[in-house]
């Protein structure tokens, strides 16, 4: 029976590593398989992944276990000072619904997928990265130690990344692309140093000693108030930036670059909830200091409250549809400050379900508007509520700007985060290029005489 | 920002005070404005869609010119790319004999001069065009030289005879000539003596050895030896010099100097602020003050405290103030900002333009809601254009002002940014001496021509061949190409054409019944099937809005809506009412509908609010997934499901048409709705005598509307009739039959010798292209006698389309190619209702023909849904071809725009067209953007045109050359077009198979290439298997008793297909 399951367990994980093994080794070695063994080996990968969790929710159950943890190995560990790196996946109340909800929505985009993408010259690479990405939502999802949990985070934010630039022929989805990864690499770093910090405490990154070996949503974590406090705020740093709370919520709607199934999958529903996740399943570290609960609960709200009236402001429905799924989000987030953690899992399960149906259906918008007008036979009325009569009308226009802007909160960052951070770095480049100045004796750097603007190829006569 | 680096006018402003501007200018500044804004896209709100020619502003142009002119302007390609064509060539879709032909055309007598020795004009001409000759920026070419074979080995596609002699020539020429001192030279002041040019290159090689050099170093000496000369030769030869775009942006000059653009930083403001004053009603907050128009409300928003902390938009707010204050009206400040950046009058066409198209999309939209007010739900005030340049001009200052400062340490005036910005950019004019030398050297290896013969050029020589090569440069040699590909085609049509139409028209006797359908191109293969499965059916075609002009509102809608092409402006209304016995029923279900409605448009919006979605998403949230999976894993079956339960609220199915008017004025209110008798008769005269129906009329005649349907398609409605200004022709059909079996119409027209026996009956149906499904209106009052004959009828339309689908899913690679016609109808039914097809139908993809004649000279003839037809009987016209005349003033039109629209979009999709559809982003429910913030995309997307030819429309007219010049000079529009060369223009005698071209702005007899058509006994036969065009068949039905017409019966031999091809032409 322990074989099985751990047989199974494996299977989980594994049936999308394969996928994403095939589907990368064929394109390194620039033979990429056809579309129609493309979306069979999706389909049937998915379809393995999900049966194998689904027979694992069942072992479990028949065994009347609450959790199970199946070891992939220690990869590191140093008897002194005692260190530990190992590779664990954890099955339990927590990651078993989390692990369904990533085959089901991923299973769904990949078969809408490979019909809205037949023939487009993107094709195999945005199942490469889509198999990246199923890899690392699941590996995230069932990781049993912070190790794992990081692994499959940074598989999620490169796929994502490299979705946002799917088409990477025009620059604004480039840029935009640059935009979140930078923002994933500020939050991973915080990731980082809160693993670091965990590992220096206790020594190794298993969730089950850290947490307690109690069931989720149970369970005590080891750790004192304090040490709760700093690890707990990285952590909290690290949600923000893959969930886009506020400061970081300017990159959602920008990720709506790539194809529209990626965008519903990955920033409507999986990648937007992997902050939410975190924090779900570092809960007891949370209920161990209120100030950090405080600060959930804070940084939770107001990105709900931002996001509700910035989506109000939004003209199109990929903008209005991200804004609207960040408000949700806010509000899970809040929810687990709260401690409602059985209420933030079934919201966040709800709400991506509900938020890729919304998505997938974004251009059928006027098909919708058109048959409510002709329901209700008129033009449809604003539902824009009455309470906006109440404020003095500067400030409504000052706050129409503010939303229509959507909070200046990448203005705020470039501005105040990252320029300090270029214009540091433009000084080290100037001096290191003037001491190489000085030791060739003249211009050192070629790429200086270049022309900025490469001329077109094209000839127009 | 400092104050002064904003340049206020008042502090800083010398160009300003100087110029003083007389009370014309600003008169001539709106002037200018509006002819700019002529060339802004012409596109409405993609809800109606309406096909236009992309390029409408430059009809007044011959078409070459205009192409030429316009994608200067736009920055798009107006042909395919040479590679595109040649690989057109590889694979016999053109022809070098159409090359040559189109040449000797193109250069007339100077086509057989010589150039210099080395062979005549046209021989040079067609090895440019046949051989592709790389070209490149300068340092790809020195990779090129360097690391490639290039000095090594020949080029491997060139001729071997030529290749031999070649490198023979030389040999001889080294060991006799070079080696020995001799010098052929005639020039000896200008050029090296070839012994010395070469002296060091022999010396590499190794001169001594020479006899005992292998035939790989003779080549490899050769083209040393060639690549020699080229570059010396033409290293004395100035190019001439080809003017640049003509820059008068700062933008576009900044941008060459630093790299960096202003316009990445001006569109992002303007783009949300765009499409919130656009906005049609989606944003639950609406764009304060709006209704003042564009400038002001810009203005009044952007000037409060405390925004953006953008470091280029510090001084906005005090700018926008200053404004305010001032008063300054939108124009004043267009003159401004102008003034400010040093653009000086005759330079203002130019820029003003270039700022326009910057955003063309969106600015296009706006004068779009400015000039067609009537047509949207929300209207943009007068001059909102206006304020739009006037606000872009602003942010554009401050822009140019931050990116000068910052990359270009730039602090002076801005009117004098442009000199600053122009003095770092270094960047040759013209091409360098390496290119015009590679290109020489490609050529002489394909042509033939030795260094010996170079050798022997003298300076003056070389200018003229340097001259004859690069006139005909690149767009040259595409607008050659395309010229042959279109010939390639025409032949294939004209000869078709020729062959079958020889033998007399006759109609058919007695049929058993009669439809009439669209012009459009799909409906050419649902009636050649019909017509193939009982050959006793009549066919006509008339542009879908069956001459019923009106505004349109069904039982179930909410508002009229115009049913006619975009030219006419109806007249009257029409409403759609349920029968009065249900009147009931449809109440009670309109109170379902409406609050089903509210309730879904609450979910719509609740679900995007704060405690209206968490409590969707909380509750109900997963139970999202259901509906989710379903539609994706089994569109059709959820579709079925869908439309069962949709029907409990559906208005009952008994309804009728308002279509008699009560009151004497038409209007939309009660008792004006309808039409009176008289202008129903009018109506019904003119539809039957515009396709010659005025005698012999069948039992039962039918008038199918056309339309489509597919899910998750912003652009679904580019997909329906084109005649019905992008709305399904369904009403208009019905409305026809209607008014033609009215007793009373009947009786006026007998009084006008039209007359229509008792016994014939009109019935109006609705054909779906997507899944194509064929309804009918109004059975409830089909009389009892025609019950048996109408089910007959019935069952072969059906018939037809379930061939129909089975002739499109040819081209839908998801669909196996054999499959059976009632798995095609399925398959075209799962595609209408999949979320996540984005090709639901092919729509006017491959259209390229238009005939304009009865239908009896075409019949029979396989012209793979790439036909516009339209019935014309011009034995039934005047001299004066009064309806000739009529029916071309709207086809001629309609068809080119479509045609013309489908050609922009498929040669540079992302520039002409909307691109893919994949990132397509719905704004302001009027338009598509890419992703999450772009220009608004007008054209049509990628998927829709994919398998297109873009070919101009080529008309072929049944009359006569005389009275097609007359039509030409008696309307403007269709004489424009034609002569001008937006389209091809033909005419087929209406007594014999003759067919004219009008070419050169003359009818030329046309001379058939062949005088063989493939014959097919069943159209299955000739289609099936194959995914890719197809060209031209004539159907000649088996003996019924040997044969029964089923695609089973074996397939034909003889099927050559248009192209043997692995180009796919199927999606």
């Amino acid at each position: 029976m322990e074989t099985l399951t751990t047989v199974l367990g494996l299977t989980v994980v594994g049936a999308p590593v394969v996928l994403f093994a095939v589907l990368g080794i064929a394109s390194l070695l620039r033979k990429p398989l056809p579309e129609d063994a493309t979306s069979r080996l999706v389909a049937i990968s998915i379809c393995i992944g999900l049966l194998a969790a689904i027979a694992v929710l069942g072992l479990l159950l028949g065994q009347g276990l609450d959790h199970r943890t199946i070891g992939v190995g220690d990869w590191v560990h140093l008897q002194q000072p005692h260190y530990h790196f190992s590779f664990k996946l954890r099955f339990d109340a927590l990651s078993l619904p989390f692990v369904f909800l990533a085959f089901l929505l991923c299973g769904t985009i990949g078969a809408f997928g490979t019909r809205y993408l037949h023939r487009d010259p993107g094709y195999n690479r945005f199942f490469v990265l889509y198999a990246m990405f199923v890899v690392g939502m699941v590996l995230s999802a069932l990781a049993g130690t912070i190790e794992t949990l990081f692994t499959g985070w940074e598989l999620v934010g490169l796929s994502s990344a490299l979705l946002v630039a799917f088409f990477h022929e025009r620059p604004m989805p480039v840029q935009n692309g640059l935009r979140v990864w930078a923002v994933y690499r500020v939050s991973d770093a915080a990731f980082l140093t809160a693993a670091l910090v965990l590992h220096h405490l206790r020594s190794e990154g298993d969730f089950d000693a850290l947490l307690g070996t109690g069931a989720w949503p149970g369970g005590q974590a080891a750790l004192t108030q304090k040490q709760a406090l700093i690890v707990g705020l990285l952590l909290l740093v690290a949600a923000m930036g893959k969930s886009a709370l506020v400061p970081f919520s300017g990159w959602l709607p920008r990720a709506m670059e790539g194809p529209t199934p990626s965008s519903a999958i990955f920033y409507g529903a999986l990648s937007v909830h992997l902050g939410a996740y975190l924090l779900l399943r570092v809960g007891p570290i949370i209920a161990l200091s209120p100030w950090l609960a405080a600060a959930v609960v804070a940084v939770g709200l107001l990105t709900a409250v931002f996001a509700a009236l910035a989506t109000r402001a939004q003209t199109d429905i990929k903008s209005a549809l991200s804004f609207a799924s960040l408000t949700q989000v806010g509000i899970i987030v809040a929810e687990i400050g709260l401690g409602f953690r059985w209420i933030a899992l079934a919201h966040l399960l709800g709400h991506a379900c509900l938020r890729t149906l919304q998505f997938l259906r974004a251009p059928t918008l006027l098909h919708d508007y058109r048959a409510m007008e002709n329901a209700i036979g008129s033009r449809l009325p604003r539902l824009s509520g009455s309470w906006g009569g109440y404020f003095p009308e500067a400030l409504r226009i000052w706050s129409y700007r503010f939303f229509v802007e959507r909070g200046y909160l990448d203005s705020c960052l470039t501005e105040y985060v990252t320029r300090p951070f270029t214009t540091l770095f433009r000084w080290c480049d100037a001096m290191e290029r003037r001491w190489t100045n000085v030791l060739s004796g003249g211009e050192s750097r070629e790429s200086d005489q270049l022309s900025p603007s490469a001329g077109s190829l094209e000839d127009l006569g | 920002m400092t104050e002064s680096s904003l340049q206020l006018p008042s502090t800083h402003s010398d160009a300003h005070e100087q110029n003083g501007h007389s009370p014309t200018t600003l008169p001539q500044l709106q002037h200018v404005i509006e002819h700019a804004a002529h060339f802004l896209p012409a596109q409405g709100p993609i809800t109606v869609f309406v096909h236009h020619n992309t390029l409408h502003a430059f009809e007044e142009l011959p078409f070459h010119d205009a192409v030429k002119k316009a994608s200067r302007l736009f920055g798009n390609q107006p042909y395919l790319s040479e590679e595109r064509y040649r690989q057109k060539l590889a694979r016999q879709r053109i022809r070098s004999a159409d090359l040559e032909a189109v040449l000797r055309e193109d250069l007339g007598s100077a086509a057989d001069e010589a150039v210099l020795s080395f062979g005549t004009r046209l021989d040079l001409r067609l090895a440019m065009l046949q051989y592709s000759l790389l070209q490149g920026p300068e340092a790809e070419l020195h990779w090129f030289v360097a690391e490639t074979a290039a000095l090594r080995r020949y080029r491997p596609d060139a001729p071997p005879a030529v290749r031999e002699r070649f490198l023979e020539e030389t040999r001889h020429w080294v060991m006799r000539d070079v080696r020995a001192g001799r010098d052929a030279s005639r020039d000896v002041r200008h050029t090296k003596r070839p012994h010395e040019a070469l002296a060091d290159l022999l010396q590499d090689f190794g001169e001594a050895s020479m006899e005992h050099w292998s035939d790989a170093t003779w080549e490899a000496f050769s083209l040393q030896a060639l690549w020699r000369c080229c570059s010396e030769g033409v290293h004395h030869v100035k190019a001439a010099h080809t003017p640049g775009l003509a820059v008068t942006r700062h933008r576009d000059l900044l941008l060459e100097a630093t790299g960096e653009d202003v316009d990445l930083l001006v569109d992002d403001v303007l783009i949300r602020f765009c499409a919130a004053f656009l906005d049609q009603g989606f944003s639950t907050w609406a764009l304060p003050h709006r209704n003042e128009g564009f400038f002001r409300s810009f203005c009044t928003i952007y000037k409060q405290p405390a925004g953006p902390v953008d470091r280029w938009m510090h001084g906005l707010a005090k700018e926008l103030i200053r404004l305010e204050q001032a008063g300054t009206t939108p124009l004043e400040s267009v003159l401004e900002s102008l003034e400010l950046l040093g653009v000086a009058e005759h330079e203002w066409e130019g820029f003003i333009t270039a700022s326009l198209l910057a955003l063309r999309g969106w600015a296009g939209m706006i004068r779009q809601m400015e000039i067609r007010a009537d047509r949207v739900a929300v209207p943009a005030p007068p001059e909102s254009l206006t304020g739009y340049l006037a606000v872009r001009l602003v942010l554009e200052r401050l822009a140019l002002q931050y990116l000068a400062r910052e990359a270009l340490h730039y602090e002076g005036p801005l009117h004098r940014l442009r000199e600053a910005a122009r003095a770092k950019i270094h960047k040759p004019q013209g091409p360098v001496a390496e290119q015009r030398a590679f290109c020489v050297f490609q050529l002489a290896q394909v042509m033939g021509w030795t260094p010996p013969a170079l050798y022997r050029l003298s300076k003056h020589d070389w200018a003229t061949l340097l001259s004859e090569i690069e006139t005909f440069n690149g767009l040259e040699r595409r607008r050659v190409f395309h010229m042959a590909y279109e010939r390639r085609y025409r032949t294939q049509v004209l000869d078709a054409l020729a062959i079958h139409a020889n033998k007399p028209p006759v109609r058919v006797a007695n049929p058993q019944f009669q439809t009439i359908c669209c012009i459009d191109d799909r409906e050419e293969s649902l009636i050649r099937h019909l017509e193939e499965l009982e050959p006793n059916v009549e066919c006509f075609s008339v542009a879908g809005f069956f001459s019923v002009a009106m505004y349109y509102r069904g039982a179930a809608e909410a508002h009229f809506i115009p049913q006619c092409p975009i030219v006419v402006r109806p007249q009257h209304w029409v409403v759609e009412d349920v029968v009065y016995t249900l009147e009931e029923v449809h109440r009670r279900r309109a109170r379902a509908r409406r609050a089903l409605g509210a309730a879904s448009h609450q979910f719509h919006v609740g679900s995007r609010t704060f405690t209206g979605g968490a409590v969707l998403a909380a509750f109900l949230g997963v139970l999202a997934s259901i509906p989710l999976v379903a539609r994706v894993l089994f569109p059709r079956l959820t579709a079925q499901i869908r439309r069962m339960v949709g029907r409990l609220v559906q208005p009952p199915p008994i309804t009728q048409l308002r279509l008699e008017r009560e009151r004497d004025t038409p209007g939309a209110e009660d008792g004006h709705i309808g039409f009176s008798t008289e202008e129903m008769a009018n109506i019904g005269e003119r539809v039957l005598r515009d396709i010659g129906l005025t005698s012999g009329f069948a039992r039962l005649v039918f008038f199918l509307g056309h339309g489509s349907s597919s899910l998750n398609n912003p652009h679904n409605s580019a997909y329906n009739c084109g005649a019905c200004a992008g709305s399904a022709g369904a009403p208009n059909a019905r409305a026809i039959a209607q008014i033609l079996n009215d007793v009373r119409v009947r009786e006026l027209l007998a009084e006008r010798a039209l007359i229509i026996p008792k016994e014939t009956v009109f019935v109006g149906g609705y054909h779906n292209t997507c899944d194509d499904s064929v309804t009918y209106f109004d059975l409830a009052r089909l009389p009892k006698s025609h019950q048996a004959e109408f089910e007959k009828a019935h069952e072969l339309i059906e018939e037809a389309c379930d061939r129909n689908a089975h002739e499109r899913c040819r081209r839908f690679q998801s669909a196996p190619l054999d499959l059976s016609f009632s798995a095609a109808r399925r398959h075209v039914e799962e595609r209408a209702e999949d979320l996540s097809q984005t090709r639901p139908e092919c729509g006017h993809a491959t259209n390229a023909i238009c005939v304009v004649g009865r239908r009896s000279r075409t019949r029979g003839l396989f012209m793979d849904r790439r036909a516009f037809l339209n019935s014309y009987d011009p034995t039934q016209d005047d001299d004066e071809c009064t309806i000739l005349m009529r029916t071309l003033a709207a086809a001629v039109p309609v068809c080119a725009g479509i045609n013309l629209e489908y050609y922009f979009s498929y040669v540079d999709s992302p520039g002409w067209g909307c691109g893919t559809k994949l990132p397509h982003n719905v704004a302001s429910l009027l338009g598509v953007m890419n992703g999450a913030a772009s220009d608004l995309r007008t054209g049509l997307p990628w998927q829709m045109v994919e398998i297109h030819e873009p070919v101009r429309l080529l008309f072929v007219i049944e009359t006569t050359p005389e009275a097609m010049t007359r039509i030409m000079d008696r309307n403007e529009t269709i004489g424009r077009l034609c002569r001008n060369d937006w389209v091809q223009l033909a005419v087929l005698d209406p007594h014999s198979s003759r067919i004219h071209v009008f070419h050169n702005n003359r009818f030329e007899l046309y001379r058939p290439e062949t005088s063989e058509l493939p014959q097919v006994t069943t159209w299955v036969d000739w289609y099936r298997g194959w995914r890719d065009h197809l060209g031209f068949a004539q159907l000649v039905p088996p003996i019924p008793s040997e044969c029964p017409p089923r695609w089973c019966a074996g397939r034909v031999s003889q099927k050559p297909p248009l192209s043997p091809t692995q180009e796919r032409n199927h999606v």
